[in-house]
């Protein structure tokens, strides 16, 4: 695995701007060697290369096995209450998971985050299988920058990437068998997820299905226990860039199992986008080569792990690299701040990323209708991966 | 505008159009347990519908059952001790109540068909031994096979929450991007 420099495509204000990407000064890094002006979240100096046998043995396989592993650890969850009552899942939703999976509801898309070094197996750190980020980066712009460094002769030929991800999520669609309108929905005010539904939106009408978007505010509620949109109609479909864990707290959550709307993501999906899964993941296949140990923050096995000096704590359900705790040797190692510190924890075994150039990539492994078909990295400054960091993109040879 | 005040004047009504109708509607034969034992203990039920009409009862129960913003109101029209959280919250963050349920009104089948669904009951504080369904018709207060007017056993509507629209959002005010 290595990170070789690049000199950026010219005229990167303009690109930004037809893919509506926010370029501004300070955001970018100019060169290699500080900050400048550039694409926010996204980093061309440089891109990651992989060789074929890494990508098929030691990322693609793997991810897809862990898929495996982690229907095996929602079929037990939905029968075993005990196993919902960790995850914090409200009682109230059991019935309605537990018959989403059994009705085979289908999933669309997740994103693994794994750290790898290019040797060693790569490692399981969580699962966004919920509400990943980084879709259309990974989708359309990071493709688009391989055709054109590609073709200007700045990367060589030849290569490839582990990029299927848009015409998989087009050909997913139709097979989700969604009849009538499907409305997308999502917090209004945030740009990014806005822009990443809206992609899934027009991915969804490339299928042939008839869309329409609203906020997740927008959405009400009707005498016969429907969601309706803004025209009263009644909701049947609902793709949604909004977490399982915030929509079951909610007001109208309550409603859901009983509103006859589909969902996608399906209800089950809140059994893998909670860091719960990690302990669940191996106390089912503990030593498996691509998990590390975890366990839930009360359970004794948690304190041994702690003893080590080396452990990372998060909370189960923190998102973009909120409130964890990295201790190393003893030491705390790194802590972020954010909103989460009141959930419940889980402690995981600590391998560290690789530092490449004083940054550190996590690699994403994007999987459509369960098959790995994307590969996203994001480079951070710290070994917590949050929202300063950036894609950087990859490239196949050898 | 407080939810009691409304339920309570329901109430008084429900009881006074109770006497006009008992001689006007026409009744219908239904079944009504206060649990799923009591039905299995009685011979004239069908053993094996007591549970699965429990269960479609109490899955309406949330839904159907009149909601209150605080306990105390819950409470004067159904009495101490007789209400429980409803399973959401307010989108200010508060939590809502509901009576508890106290029994069930069983499905019927009329010539082989499913012509109305099971529905769950409530007693009420001012008329404590009567059964009453989620839109405040009365159900009488006899449990096994009974007689209650056809109006009773019209599907109950949803109680919306205390609002209709705007009940999803709160979280993404609070912690702002989706994005994992």
């Amino acid at each position: 695995m290595l990170r070789i420099p690049v000199n950026e495509r010219p005229d990167l204000m303009r690109i930004a701007s037809e893919h509506g990407l926010e370029y501004s000064a300070g955001t970018g890094t100019g060169t290699s060697t500080g900050d400048g002006d550039g694409i926010t979240g996204w980093d061309e100096s440089a891109y990651y290369q992989f060789t074929l046998r890494q990508i098929e043995e030691d990322l693609e396989a793997p991810a897809e096995e862990l898929e495996g592993m982690c229907m095996e650890v929602v079929d037990r969850a939905v029968t075993t209450e005990s196993v919902l009552q960790r995850l914090e899942i409200p009682e109230h939703f059991w019935d309605y998971i537990a018959e989403s999976w059994r009705s085979g509801e289908k999933n669309l898309y997740g994103r693994m985050d794994l750290s790898y070094d290019g040797k060693g197996p790569a490692k399981l750190l969580e699962y966004n299988a919920d509400t990943p980020t980084a879709l259309y980066e990974t989708a359309v712009f990071q493709w688009e920058w391989f055709e054109q460094t590609t073709e200007m002769g700045l990367v060589p030929k030849g290569g490839d990437q582990l990029n299927d991800v848009h015409e998989s999520i087009v050909d997913a669609f139709p097979l989700l068998g969604i009849e009538g309108v499907a409305h997308f929905a999502c917090n209004n005010d945030i740009e990014d997820d806005k822009g990443t539904l809206q992609y899934l939106e027009e991915c969804a009408q490339e299928a042939g299905v008839e869309t329409c978007f609203l906020a997740m505010e927008e959405i009400g509620l009707n005498d016969h226990g429907q969601l309706t949109d803004l025209e009263d109609r009644a909701i049947r479909t609902l793709f949604k860039l909004y977490p399982w864990e915030w929509i079951m707290a909610e007001e109208f959550g309550a409603e859901v199992p009983n509103c006859g709307a589909r969902f996608i993501e399906p209800p089950w999906k809140a059994i893998l986008s909670n860091k719960g899964l990690m302990p669940l993941l191996w106390g089912m296949f503990e030593n498996h080569p691509n998990l590390l140990p975890a366990y839930f923050e009360d359970d004794p096995a948690a304190a041994e792990l702690i003893d080590t000096g080396s452990y990372v704590r998060k909370p189960m359900l923190s998102r973009q690299g909120a409130n964890i705790k990295i201790v190393q040797d003893g030491q705390t190692h790194f802590e972020s701040d954010g909103p989460y510190s009141e959930d419940k924890h889980i402690i995981q075994g600590f391998q560290s990323l690789p530092e490449f150039e004083g940054r550190f990539p996590l690699v994403g492994c994007w999987l459509v209708a369960s098959k790995a078909v994307g590969l996203c990295i994001r480079e951070d400054k710290t070994l917590v991966t949050g929202k300063d960091s950036r894609c950087v993109p990859h490239v196949i040879a050898g | 505008m407080k939810r009691r005040n409304t339920f309570s004047v329901g109430l008084m009504m429900g009881v006074s159009l109770l006497v006009l109708s008992a001689c006007e509607e026409p009744k219908v034969e239904t079944s009504i347990y206060e649990s799923v034992e009591q039905c299995k203990r009685d011979p004239k039920s069908v053993k094996s519908e007591c549970e699965s009409n429990f269960k479609e009862a109490r899955a309406q129960h949330a839904a159907v059952a009149p909601k209150y913003a605080t306990k105390e109101d819950c409470m004067a029209d159904f009495g101490a001790d007789k209400c429980e959280k409803a399973p959401y919250k307010t989108t200010s963050g508060g939590s809502v109540f509901m009576p508890l349920m106290m029994g069930y009104m069983m499905g019927s089948m009329m010539g082989g068909r499913r012509s109305m669904t099971s529905q769950p009951l409530y007693r009420s504080a001012k008329s404590p031994n009567t059964f009453r369904t989620a839109d405040n018709k009365s159900a009488g207060s006899t449990t096994g096979r009974t007689r209650v007017a056809r109006s009773a056993t019209s599907r109950p509507t949803f109680k919306r929450s205390l609002q209709s629209r705007g009940g999803f959002g709160a979280s993404g005010r609070r912690f702002g991007s989706s994005a994992t």
